[in-house]
């Protein structure tokens, strides 16, 4: 229950146990249900060259990393309170050459 | 004559002696922390079931009004509870920590120690003064003190080992309440008995609920797991018992661990992941790119997270 709701109506998120009283917004993963989130990552900087616009690739090799976290206070830097349950890591390339 | 003279002696002596012995029946409050703990003693049970006291020494439910071992967050949030609820709402009748009674700790022991239903308020003010002693001094007995209070083997066992009470009769004093009937060989807990809903999700869900607790004069809301599991794990077919996989298959027995504890979370959670680089032409720019696609499917009886 990711946005609980202060005493059950209203705008604004409960702060503690003793506030929360609804829903603004749910977001947490239900049981045998799958979520797919897309992301999609610029991997270039941009340049003007004769007026045109140009983007360069910033290298041709990547390491991608997706790390799902559970973070009950919302910060990682907290190690007591944060713990990594999944790593992904896989290496993509861009091919050189060609138009 | 006679007859008032009897009648005389019913008033006298008949009628003080029963009012005694109702009196005498009514449980007796804890006044102290001491007599509460003592009330609640379940240190005879590790005598002949030391794996399982060792398993729930490690559990949160070890240290349920104070937390993780030595971060103490559950007791954080009690004092949080005090300063920026009960002291901020008008009609509490709380305007200063010494204000806070039984029934103000209740809207968060209903599930942290339900037990203090059975103690005067001064347990109450005792357990304050200790959580603002170790939130704000960092003093160490006072954590102590607010460890020997937890939900124990006689809280599951016996308290809160029957649910309906009308149909299945009050839990009884000295029954320990599991998966057997016969006889215990312990000089507090002499019988065994077995309970209705030992093995079922029922049993948790009476703390690990369904969301507003709307009996309290100032409802709270902190765990709403059962309420997920009956109406998004068991709406949707699933058939397996909190007790399944929190004790059984994760193979932590009662080192009920949820969250935190790798054996629960590795299961809980498939993350399936795809990456690759390509080349997108925006209209007549070349634009290199990478996608990423995640697919997290929760295995879990219940949505995560709650709260």
């Amino acid at each position: 229950m990711p946005i609980p709701q202060q005493f059950g109506r209203g705008d604004k998120m409960g702060r503690g146990p003793y506030e929360k009283s609804g829903l603004i917004r749910e977001t947490s993963l239900h049981p045998n249900k799958t979520k797919v989130e897309k992301f999609e990552i610029p991997l270039y900087t941009e340049e003007k060259k004769d007026d045109k616009i140009v983007r360069n690739p910033i290298a041709y090799d990547f390491i991608v990393d997706v790390e799902l976290w559970y973070l009950p206070y919302g910060k990682k830097d907290d190690p007591d309170n944060s713990i990594m349950w999944k790593k992904y890591t896989k290496q993509i390339n861009l091919a050189k050459g060609g138009k | 004559m006679k007859f008032f003279k009897i009648l005389l002696i019913m008033l006298f002596i008949v009628l003080p002696l029963t009012l005694f012995a109702k009196s005498q029946d009514k449980p007796k409050k804890a006044k102290t922390i001491a007599e509460l703990v003592k009330m609640y003693d379940s240190s005879s049970c590790k005598d002949c079931h030391s794996d399982i006291y060792e398993e729930w020494k490690k559990s949160l439910h070890a240290r349920s009004i104070f937390g993780p071992e030595h971060v103490g967050r559950t007791a954080a949030t009690f004092k949080t509870t005090i300063e920026l609820g009960l002291k901020d709402w008008q009609a509490s009748g709380v305007k200063k920590p010494e204000d806070v009674r039984v029934k103000h700790l209740m809207i968060c022991t209903k599930c942290h120690l339900p037990q203090l239903e059975e103690a005067e308020d001064s347990v109450a003010q005792e357990i304050v003064k200790h959580i603002y002693k170790f939130v704000d001094e960092g003093d160490e007995n006072s954590a102590a003190i607010l460890q020997q209070l937890n939900i124990n083997c006689v809280v599951c066992h016996n308290r809160n080992a029957i649910i309906h009470k009308w149909t299945e009769g009050y839990p009884q004093k000295g029954v320990v309440y599991g998966t057997k009937d016969g006889d215990h060989p312990d000089s507090t807990y002499k019988k065994m008995k077995k309970s209705s809903v030992m093995k079922e999700s029922i049993l948790c869900g009476q703390c690990h609920g369904l969301g507003p607790n709307f009996e309290f004069d100032n409802p709270s809301q902190c765990a709403t797991l059962y309420g997920s599991y009956l109406w998004s794990y068991v709406s949707e077919g699933g058939t397996k018992t909190c007790q399944q996989c929190h004790i059984q298959e994760s193979k932590l027995g009662h080192n009920m661990q949820s969250y935190r504890s790798k054996e629960l979370y590795e299961k809980a959670v498939d993350m399936k992941v795809d990456a690759y680089a390509y080349l997108w032409r925006d209209v007549v720019t070349p634009t290199p790119a990478a996608h990423v696609k995640v697919e997290l499917t929760n295995k879990a009886g219940h949505v995560i997270p709650d709260g």
